[in-house]
């Protein structure tokens, strides 16, 4: 009993840092309306700030960085680690999120996404990936409680974060900006009416909630030392506090927080008793957020409030593809004789693009046509590469089978993330597949009992006495795997150009359009959404099958949470919309052909996250049909002007959304 | 579309339906009935519960009360079986999926997904000009012509809600429920779409002979355009049915009246 | 009260030959209207005639196709909503632009301008009911006082311009009929000028000085209340449709 009390005091240090991040995102989603992923990297930049003054003194910028020759003092370090969260907050709301307040979820989501992946990739840049230890703010020491030694740093920083929490309640309940705040929450166009900017209470609320973070974040990470990943990734549980908040009260969320982090604690204490199952010790704790998320959005059902504020910016418009013989045929032999030229790793970065084309596909299906939000892609991929390795080494499946059958097994755990989908949409469906993603990564695709560290082999494939392994010899990039490859994805291609011209397509589009008319135009709204997730899970499957074949053996790095949201932000750069922008995206995506030539040519292969996700944050903002989609704009626009015909150019997006009624409707 | 044999077209009937959003009563005990091939006109002052009792036969509210559809009761079905089973109808705010043609939103209407849908996508034949005579015939119906292939969101306001029509007859409609549909045409279009309102609930256009078209359920505040195309009015003041008749009725009732433009006040009379 | 003659020659708002609407397609189309400081103004018509359209232009939620809006004197041009707002032009919505997660003593708190507890006490004896409400939230509220709390949080900003959309939208006729007397008191009193969207005609008419009536977008009919009241079937042809009621004239069995 002793050693459990113990535990959970323990976990009051995570427990303090959710209440940090859980009242930051509280705050901010009720002056924007939006729910900010990036709420753990921007806590983190100020602690890391903090931390580099007091390991050497230095102070680091994004850009550039300042020698004061002497370490500063821990409240001066602390003090300016402060001040770069309150510019980070100021620089998130005027450069990001203010753009953004009127376009819809989808864009609000890629964009805060798009931000968590900048400052993750900033951090490992300007501080480098490892651990990095954090000196601790407070003293370590023990007290005695009930007669228990428990130690009384985490309990200082769970009651520190909750004084915090309550002066932002203060503010919420005193201040005539917090009052406003919540005011404009409710009801944005009556705060307007009566008065106030909206935007300048979100500014406000932005910097509360990046300092609060990152006192959070300062003083939690000196029991653990700061990571880049994990601390990113941090939010994911202070998401699952948010919604047990129902994104309303603070004190709930001090509660919770604490609740869920000393019973994470626990569970680390849990999963070394001789009775727990081996194979579910590892990433266990990770469960536990996702199975909150999961009861209370899906399970329970509860309707979450939702910010009523006026949406100007539709998604990006979609051309029904046809199949026209020429392109395709040149499209395929340019493929080919692109493989066929090259070697080595430029061929790898080459056969990387067409699977990294398949992922965006994924997201064309999913985003682009049904107008669902998936953060799980990577998770779907990496469970079709796992079962892969099972099936080809454990049963002897043979080639195309084999992955057919795990683009299936994908099928289906994309049609369990669906159901979540029947309820829920936006933001929230983003919440579930995110903390879905992370316990999938930490429970299955870590869990060395499932995944084997040691790796897990694929077999190489063989079919009609061909063989289509990657690498024979000295030979790393063989052209009839590349050709493989290119095959299979030109297969899914066209099976999804029949999809999106035929009458699957248009219902996805009335879906994606406007759930209730479509419903009320006699199409199962809900049917629909499982097969478009089940689709969309198939093409990740086959991707990740085809990932798995190009290494050989899988590890759990091939498919973390961040290279899923990579490819997301490269799919949208692309354009979400069209398989053109699929494959833009696969050209960019992460260590594609792009990838490939800026670290062999330029060198420049460290900053390649950096610069996707300053890239996604630009397009979400500036060009949300993607490169694709401007370009086929600009083609249109040339012949246009070349024929000089009369304009029957489609009109430009803002002029042509729906009407709006004419007089709001009414009950 | 329905299945229903000629024999059993009674329409749709409500039987005290009773829409409660907490508190407050939106429709208390609204029983209309709408048979086939005629008119009926809802009314009332704003806020009087019209669009919900149309939300509620539709399945988009939750509600007490019976709905049934050629004397099927429907009130536990999701809204897209309701449609299925010949339920039908346009929104006050027209609803179009605008990323779509003229054409596509009204084969949406006639075709709905499902996995057989995506294995006859992906595997099977297709006909080049497929749904063509439908989109035709439906739009026929509503009187347009020349817009097949534009963006549901390029058209004119008074064309969307003939589209917001034409969709709600794709696929073929026993009844259908007409949400403000002339709010924001000009008094031109509001008459030329009240000649259309009768012919298709005559059945006239379709080419399919008199008296067998749908029922129609006709919410407007265009009170010349109610009063000229119905056969029964029915009223609705704050969520409650106060009054079933005619048109000619209608007009001379003093409840009526005093709904729609308050009852005259007589300290303020000069 | 001097202000009040100073400024009376010159419209407190005014629309010029006003188009607006949504996605370039106009909802209202030539509405010229001017209200002064004390003055009531009536805007009627049917629904979807673009009466809430007019209201939300005039404020600048709504920008304008053509034509202008003129705010104080000065050109509405590319100032903000809430600009327009603090600059005393208030819209009291049809939503009534209440927030029913915060008290009444919260709104009152936001409303007011700083210091001005001698205007709370003034507003507050005009809705008396308010007092006892102080700590209860908008959303356990009757409609009645939803309304009373809308207009008594739109008075304590000390408006110039008080605009309101559909009072009497989900009210009892009676709480309408105390209400609006209300209003008109408390225009003449403080010299502001109102723009009233009202369904009901009589109660509108009977205590607004000028009523424009609008049908399908654009004005059809416009005159002192007095006159409108007296010749009500004209009225009424402007709302039903003059081919209908035209016929029924001598059938006056309406008016009662």
């Amino acid at each position: 009993m002793q050693t459990y009390v113990q535990f959970a005091i323990l976990g009051l240090g995570l427990g303090a840092i959710y209440i940090g991040l859980g009242t930051g995102l509280l705050l901010v989603h009720r002056a924007t309306g939006i729910i900010n992923f990036a709420q753990g990297a921007m806590a983190m930049w100020g602690a890391y700030v903090f931390a580099q003054l007091r390991l050497d003194g230095t102070l680091t910028f994004p850009i550039g960085s300042i020698d004061l020759g002497r370490r500063p003092t821990v409240l001066v370090s602390a003090l300016i680690g402060l001040l770069m969260a309150v510019l980070l907050g100021l620089v998130a709301h005027y450069l990001v999120f203010r753009p953004v307040r009127h376009a819809p979820v989808l864009a609000q989501v890629v964009v805060s996404v798009a931000l968590m992946i900048t400052i993750q990739a900033l951090v490992v840049l300007r501080f480098g990936p490892n651990n990095i230890k954090v000196d601790s703010i407070l003293p370590e020491g023990t007290w005695s409680l009930l007669g228990v030694e428990v130690s009384s740093r985490e309990i200082l920083m769970a009651l520190i974060m909750a004084a915090l929490s309550g002066v932002v309640w203060a503010y919420m309940r005193f201040t005539r900006a917090g009052v406003a705040t919540r005011a404009a929450s409710e009801n944005e166009r009556a705060a307007v009416l009566m008065g106030f900017s909206p935007d300048r209470l979100a500014a406000v609320a932005q910097v509360i909630a990046s300092v609060l973070g990152t006192i959070a974040v300062t003083l939690g990470s000196a029991l653990t030392g700061l990571n880049p990943e994990n601390y990113t990734l941090l939010v994911v549980p202070a998401l699952a506090v948010l919604l047990v908040a129902r994104m309303e009260s603070i004190g709930i969320v001090v509660v919770a927080a604490i609740v869920l982090g000393a019973f994470q604690s626990i569970i680390g204490l849990l999963v070394t008793k001789p009775w727990w199952p081996v194979w579910a010790q590892s990433g266990f704790d990770q469960i536990v957020p996702f199975a909150v998320v999961m009861v209370i959005l899906f399970v329970l059902g509860r309707r979450l409030p939702s910010r009523g504020s006026l949406q100007t910016i539709r998604l990006p418009d979609v051309a029904i593809p046809k199949l026209k013989l020429v392109p395709t045929l040149i499209l395929l032999a340019g493929g080919v004789a692109a493989l066929a030229l090259t070697t080595g790793s430029y061929r790898f970065g080459i056969t990387t693009s067409i699977i990294v084309m398949l992922l965006a596909l994924s997201y064309v299906v999913l985003t682009g046509y049904l107008g669902q939000i998936s953060l799980a892609q990577g998770a779907f991929a990496g469970a079709a590469g796992f079962t892969l390795s099972k099936v080809t080494t454990g049963w002897g499946i043979p080639f195309p089978l084999s992955i057919i059958l795990c683009g299936l097994v994908a099928a289906a755990l994309g049609m369990l993330v669906a159901l979540p989908a029947f309820r829920i949409r936006g933001a929230q469906l983003a919440i579930v597949t995110i903390a879905a993603a992370l316990a999938i990564e930490r429970f299955v695709f870590n869990n060395y009992s499932l995944t084997p560290p040691e790796g897990n082999p694929i077999a190489a494939a063989t079919l009609f006495g061909i063989n289509l392994s990657v690498r024979e010899g000295r030979d790393l990039s063989r052209l009839s795997f590349s050709l493989m490859v290119l095959v299979v994805a030109a297969i899914l291609v066209f099976l999804f150009i029949r999809l999106a011209s035929g009458d699957t397509g248009r219902t996805f589009l009335a879906v994606r359009a406007n759930e209730r008319a479509a419903a009320s135009s006699g199409i199962n709204v809900r049917m629909t959404k499982l097969i478009g997730f089940g689709i969309s899970a198939f093409i990740a499957g086959i991707a990740g099958c085809l990932i798995g074949l190009s290494r050989g053996q899988l590890s759990a790095e091939s498919f973390t949470v961040f290279t899923g949201l990579q490819i997301l932000a490269v799919a949208y750069l692309g354009g979400i919309t069209s398989v053109g922008g699929a494959v833009v995206a696969g050209i960019l995506g992460p260590l594609g052909i792009i990838y490939v030539l800026l670290r062999g040519v330029f060198d420049l292969g460290a900053y390649y996250p950096l610069i996707s996700g300053l890239g996604l944050i630009i397009t979400a903002i500036l060009n949300p049909v993607g490169i694709a989609g401007a370009t086929r704009e600009q083609v249109a626009w040339v012949r246009r002007k070349l024929s000089r015909t009369p304009p029957a150019e489609p009109r430009s997006d803002a002029t042509t959304a729906t009407p709006t009624p004419k007089e709001p409707s009414r009950v | 579309m329905s299945d229903a044999p000629a024999s059993t077209r009674a329409g749709l009937e409500t039987r005290s339906l009773t829409v409660r959003y907490g508190g407050l009563v939106a429709n208390s005990d609204v029983s209309i009935t709408v048979r086939p091939g005629e008119v009926v006109g809802l009314i009332g002052p704003n806020g009087a519960g019209k669009t919900t009792f149309v939300d509620a036969v539709t399945g988009f509210t939750q509600c007490e009360g019976e709905i049934l559809l050629n004397g099927t009761p429907i009130q536990e079905l999701p809204p897209h079986e309701r449609r299925a089973s010949g339920l039908s109808r346009t929104w006050q705010s027209g609803e179009l999926f605008g990323n779509l043609s003229v054409a596509e939103n009204l084969l949406v209407a006639a075709r709905k997904g499902g996995w057989r849908t995506l294995a006859r996508d992906l595997f099977g034949r297709r006909k080049a000009d497929a749904g063509r005579d439908l989109v035709e015939n439906a739009l026929a119906v509503v009187g347009l012509e020349g817009v097949t292939d534009t963006l549901a969101r390029d058209l004119t306001l008074g064309q969307q809600k003939l589209v917001g029509v034409a969709r709600a007859l794709a696929g073929g409609s026993e009844v259908l429920l007409l949400d403000e549909p002339a709010a924001g045409l000009d008094s031109m279009e509001s008459q030329a779409f009240a000649s259309r309102v009768r012919a298709i609930a005559q059945g006239g256009e379709n080419g399919a002979g008199d008296g067998d078209g749908p029922g129609i359920l006709l919410i407007d505040h265009d009170m010349s355009l109610v009063l000229s195309v119905c056969d029964v009015v029915n009223v609705l003041e704050f969520g409650k049915h106060i009054f079933s008749g005619t048109p000619a009725e209608a007009r001379t009732d003093p409840t009526v009246v005093a709904a729609y433009l308050g009852a005259p006040v007589e300290a303020t009379h000069v | 009260m001097s202000e009040i003659t100073n400024t009376a020659t010159e419209p407190l708002l005014e629309t010029r030959d006003l188009a607006a609407g949504y996605n370039g397609v106009p909802a209202i189309r030539g509405l010229t209207l001017s209200v002064g400081p004390g003055e009531v103004v009536a805007l009627l018509g049917p629904n979807g005639a673009g009466k809430t359209t007019s209201l939300l232009a005039m404020v600048g939620l709504v920008p304008p196709l053509a034509g202008e809006v003129r705010v104080l004197g000065e050109p509405l041009g590319k100032r903000k909503p809430h600009q327009v707002a603090r600059a005393g032009v208030l819209l009291v919505p049809d939503d009534r632009g209440i927030f029913y997660g915060l008290t009444v003593r919260e709104h009152l708190r936001l409303a007011g301008k700083k210091n001005d507890a001698q205007r709370e006490v003034e507003v507050l004896d005009k809705f008396p009911v308010l007092r006892n409400l102080d700590s209860r939230r908008a959303g356990l509220m009757s409609g009645g006082e939803q309304q009373m709390l809308a207009i008594a949080k739109a008075l304590l900003a000390r408006p110039k311009v008080l605009i309101i959309d559909e009072m009497s939208l989900g009210l009892a006729p009676k709480i309408v009929q105390e209400m609006l007397p209300a209003i008109r008191e408390l225009a003449k009193e403080d010299g502001i000028g109102v723009v009233l969207v009202e369904q009901h005609i009589e109660l509108a008419l009977g205590i607004a000085d000028r009523g424009v009536i609008l049908n399908h977008g654009q004005v059809v009919l416009t005159g002192a209340a007095s006159d409108l009241l007296r010749d009500r079937h004209l009225v009424e042809a402007a709302y039903f449709g003059a081919e209908e009621f035209a016929a029924d004239d001598e059938d006056k069995t309406l008016a009662g």
